[in-house]
Parts: structure tokens; C-alpha cells; sequence
């Protein structure tokens, strides 16, 4: 085996981000779809009431720390989730198999930035 | 006979490039794979929804009519048809994956995706009404 | 009775004469009830006795005829020739493994794996003769008989693009047969197996393609194993960090 310099030690850091990754998926799975279809299309297509996304209306709404919870969760799991398999398609798909270690640390990096990015945004409303 | 041990050559074919483009199954895992960067790009729009949000009315309004635009809609319709093939890949890996057992028999697999399924349905209904009615 | 005859096109490979691999054309006398095995056996037989390869039991249970068949990892004892013919059928040698000649390929590497991850009952203490056997109920079998059927064919890795890529991960039938002896009741080497699967190149490394588990000629279901060691690995990680205390084996 090529890596055989004393017994191996199990990584501490993968369970960490699979679970991350697990639970971004569920949410991603079970609730973007409704999100998407809310923001991305049901707005421009006129279905929706008017006053439905008013600044006032969305504003009072996010201000609610449940709200500012459950958006947290929203945001930030599915970015994990996203950098998790990012990592993965370059290493096995698009072949850089080279600085595993730094292709890691930028895509989890990136999802630690929209964390950092998001709770900041959301303390400011 | 590891390498390092080895009295003979060996042939070791090389991998293709694009190893999975060459058969269905690997073809269909790739654009599983793909979802996952919409998914983190509808984060990212959420992100900036909420923003936008924190700017005030007129960033606000601003937002809502980028959203308007035809190519934003465009790519909103990819992405949830991106999203909603993350769905059900995730619906069907996690059925495989999770055992529910009920009274001693475990739950078979296709009834766990139902259930899951409606899970779908109701927390999109959740979401539509919190979203639109409250 | 032969009805005809069949087009084997067969990889060779001579590593004193070749730097690569070519391929050589067979054409025999066909029966219905042919698999390739047969017809690697008649060209030896009776073309070219120089044509090597493994098999044993010839039916499907001993797990050494294993072979790319049109591109696909198949047990050639149990591949039957009138899925292809008339088109020629081309055999090569079970993908990612270095050839050693024609359709044996070096399975050291596998052979190690599985020694790696220790497919036997773990004990901290034996229990003496005198007690007797270690009793299971049909649902305690049940638990890990899936994983048990592994013949060690191999199929599996030469299906796993992650394998191929990497010939450090555990793969697939290593990891199965660990998460066997996992689930059975009698063994106490949970922590053990957590350990050597836990590192980069063991469960970690695997992205659930799953096209281990539709190589597997026995069902035995190779991806499931791996995500549910993935599971296990990262909640009895969770428990250690929220529960620091005790824990079973």
C-alpha cells in the first residue's frame, strides 16, 4: 500500500463535511424546489398576489429570528452540499489530482465564506 | 506480487480523459453530479435576495426586476429542472441507503420513496404558504 | 451439435514480445448453450493453446473467470455467447488491473485490501470451548447475509471509475465485506474497521456512481454497503463529539 508509514489514521475532517453534505442535500432537495419556483418564476410570471414579495411585507417577515433561522439553514447546508460534490468532480471528473488538500480547502472555503457572508446579512436586517 | 516485488512487466491500460463519457450509467452520474452546482447557485440567489433586502426599498425593487428579466427566468426554469433531478436522484440514493423498520419488517423501498415524495409535497406547500400567505 | 460459428475477438498480451496489448480474432463452432468460458476454452482446446486465463468452478461461485466481455465486467462462465452473436464478441482483461499476459491481471492489490480491513470475527475475548458456539437468531444472520455473498470476483472494482482512477481506494467489496463483519452480531471489531475505513482512500473516497453494485453477479450490493459504513462512521463520529463518554463496540 503506498501510503504505509505506521498504522493509517482515520481522517477527521470527512465525516464532518459528509454529514454536511447529507444534510444539504435534504434540504436542498425538499425545499429549493418550491423557493425556485416562488422567486425564479412564479414572481416574473405575474402569478403571484401583489403585495406578495412588498419590501414591507418580506422585510417584516425576515425579521422574525425564526425566519432569520430557518433562511440560515436554507442558504448555508446546500453550500456545503454543493462545495462537497464540487470537490469531488475535480478530483475524479474533471482529473486534478494534484494539491488535493488545496482543492478542499477552496471549495469549503467558498461555502465558509457564503456562511460568514450570510450571517452577516442577515444580523443586518 | 505487489509492484515493488515484481520479477515481470505488467501493462496498465490509461484511463480516457473523459472517462465518463463513454458509457450511459457514468454519462447520467456526471449530470447527477452537475445539479449540485445549481443547487449552490440557488443559494447564492438567495443570498443576494437577501442582500438586497438589507439595502433597503430601492435595492429591493431592484433585485425583484432583475429577477424579471427573461434570461434570469431562463436560467430559474434550468435551475429548477436541475434541482428537481437533484430531488429525485436523492429521493432514490437515500431510500437505498436508509433501512426504516416498522413492527420487526423493514419498510420496502419503494414505499419509502412515496413517502418521501410526499414529504415533497407537503413541505412545498409548507413553503408556498409561509412564503405567500402568512 | 454446432449451429454455426461464433467471432470471439480476444485480447493478448506477451510481455516479452508486446509493449501493448493487441487483439486476435477466433472464429469456432457455436452452440446455443455457450458462454464465453466454453469459448475460451474450445480456442485453447483447439486454436491456440498459448491463450491464457483463469477459471475455476464454471459456475459462478468461485468468482475467478472474471473478464471484460463487450466492454462490461461479467463472469465468463456465466455470460452466454447468444446475448451477443452474431456479433463478435470481445473479451479483454478485467479492467484496472495491471495485465500480467492475455486475460490475467494482477490481483495482489485487492487481495491486500481485504486483508486491510480484517473479514473476520474480531473478538475481545474468545469465548471458551466449553460455551459452546456463538448463537444467532435468523434475524441476526439476516442482518449481514447480503454482504456475505461476496465471491471476491473482483467485477465490482473493475466497474468503479474511482478505483480506476485511484488504485489506493479500499473499493468496493473490501469495504462490503468489512461492513459484513460490521453487522454481525458476533464480532466486536467495530472500532477497528472504523479506523482503517475511515482514512482517505477507504469509504471516504467513493462518490455512490453505483455501478459497483450493478457489476455484482451476487446481489451483494456494494454501494448501499459503502454509503451505510459512510453513515456509521460519521454518526458514531457525531456521538463521540456530543458524547464523549462509553460507547459500545
Amino acid at each position: 500500500m503506498a501510503h504505509a508509514e505506521g498504522p493509517p489514521h482515520p481522517v477527521r475532517s470527512e465525516p464532518f463535511y459528509w454529514l454536511l453534505f447529507t444534510a444539504g442535500g435534504g434540504v436542498s432537495a425538499f425545499l429549493f424546489p418550491a423557493h425556485i419556483v416562488i422567486l425564479g418564476i412564479a414572481w416574473a410570471a405575474g402569478w403571484l398576489p401583489d403585495d406578495a414579495l412588498s419590501y414591507e411585507r418580506v422585510l417584516d417577515l425576515v425579521q422574525n429570528p425564526l425566519t432569520k433561522i430557518y433562511l440560515f439553514v436554507l442558504i448555508v447546508l446546500p453550500l456545503f452540499h454543493a462545495a462537497h460534490r464540487i470537490r469531488y468532480g475535480i478530483r475524479h471528473e474533471l482529473r486534478v489530482e494534484e494539491n488535493k488538500h488545496i482543492v478542499a480547502s477552496a471549495c469549503y472555503g467558498a461555502a465558509y465564506v457564503g456562511t460568514a457572508f450570510t450571517l452577516w446579512v442577515l444580523l443586518r436586517i | 506480487m505487489s509492484a515493488e516485488r515484481r520479477s515481470h512487466p505488467v501493462y496498465v491500460a490509461p484511463i480516457p480523459r473523459f472517462w465518463w463519457v463513454r458509457t450511459a450509467p457514468f454519462r447520467r452520474f456526471v449530470i447527477r453530479e452537475l445539479t449540485s452546482v445549481f443547487v449552490g447557485l440557488f443559494s447564492v440567489v438567495l443570498l443576494l435576495f437577501l442582500l438586497a433586502l438589507s439595502r433597503g426599498e430601492q435595492a429591493y425593487r431592484g433585485f425583484l426586476d432583475w429577477l424579471d428579466q427573461p434570461g434570469i427566468v431562463v436560467l430559474q426554469v434550468i435551475t429548477l429542472a436541475a434541482v428537481l433531478y437533484h430531488t429525485a436522484t436523492s429521493i432514490q440514493l437515500a431510500s437505498q441507503i436508509q433501512e426504516v423498520r416498522l413492527g420487526g419488517r423493514t419498510v420496502p423501498r419503494h414505499l419509502l420513496m412515496a413517502a418521501m415524495t410526499g414529504g415533497l409535497i407537503v413541505a412545498s406547500a409548507v413553503v408556498a404558504y409561509l412564503t405567500i400567505e402568512l | 451439435m454446432p449451429d454455426g460459428t461464433v467471432v470471439l475477438k480476444v485480447a493478448r498480451y506477451r510481455p516479452d514480445r508486446d509493449a501493448v496489448p493487441t487483439f486476435s480474432e477466433y472464429e469456432i463452432p457455436y452452440r446455443d448453450d455457450m458462454v464465453v468460458l466454453d469459448a475460451l476454452n474450445a480456442i485453447k482446446d483447439d486454436v491456440d493453446g498459448s491463450l491464457t486465463y483463469r477459471w475455476s468452478c464454471r459456475m459462478g461461485v468461485c468468482g475467478s473467470c472474471g473478464m471484460m466481455v463487450n466492454g462490461e465486467p461479467r463472469l465468463t462462465c456465466a455470460v452466454f455467447l447468444r446475448e451477443f452473436r452474431p456479433k463478435p464478441v470481445v473479451v479483454e482483461p478485467l479492467r484496472y488491473f495491471p495485465v500480467i499476459r492475455d486475460l490475467v491481471v494482477d490481483i495482489s492489490a485487492f487481495l491486500e485490501k481485504l486483508k486491510e480491513v480484517k473479514p473476520w470475527i474480531v473478538r475481545e475475548e474468545e469465548q471458551s470451548v466449553s460455551e459452546g458456539e456463538y448463537l444467532q437468531t435468523p434475524e441476526q444472520v439476516e442482518a449481514y447475509k447480503q454482504f456475505s455473498m461476496c465471491i471476491n470476483c473482483m467485477l465490482c472494482y473493475a466497474a468503479c471509475p474511482v478505483f480506476g482512477l485511484d488504485d489506493d481506494f479500499i473499493g468496493p467489496a473490501a469495504i462490503a465485506l468489512a461492513h459484513r463483519y460490521n453487522l454481525d452480531s458476533r464480532d466486536q471489531g467495530r472500532d477497528e474497521r472504523r479506523a482503517i475505513l475511515g482514512v482517505h482512500w477507504g469509504a471516504w473516497d467513493c462518490t455512490f456512481v453505483g455501478e459497483c453494485s450493478v457489476a455484482c453477479p451476487k446481489h451483494v450490493d456494494p454501494a448501499v454497503a459503502i454509503q451505510r459504513t459512510k453513515l456509521d462512521i460519521a454518526t458514531t463520529s457525531l456521538k463521540s463529539v456530543l458524547w464523549p463518554f462509553g460507547g459500545r463496540k
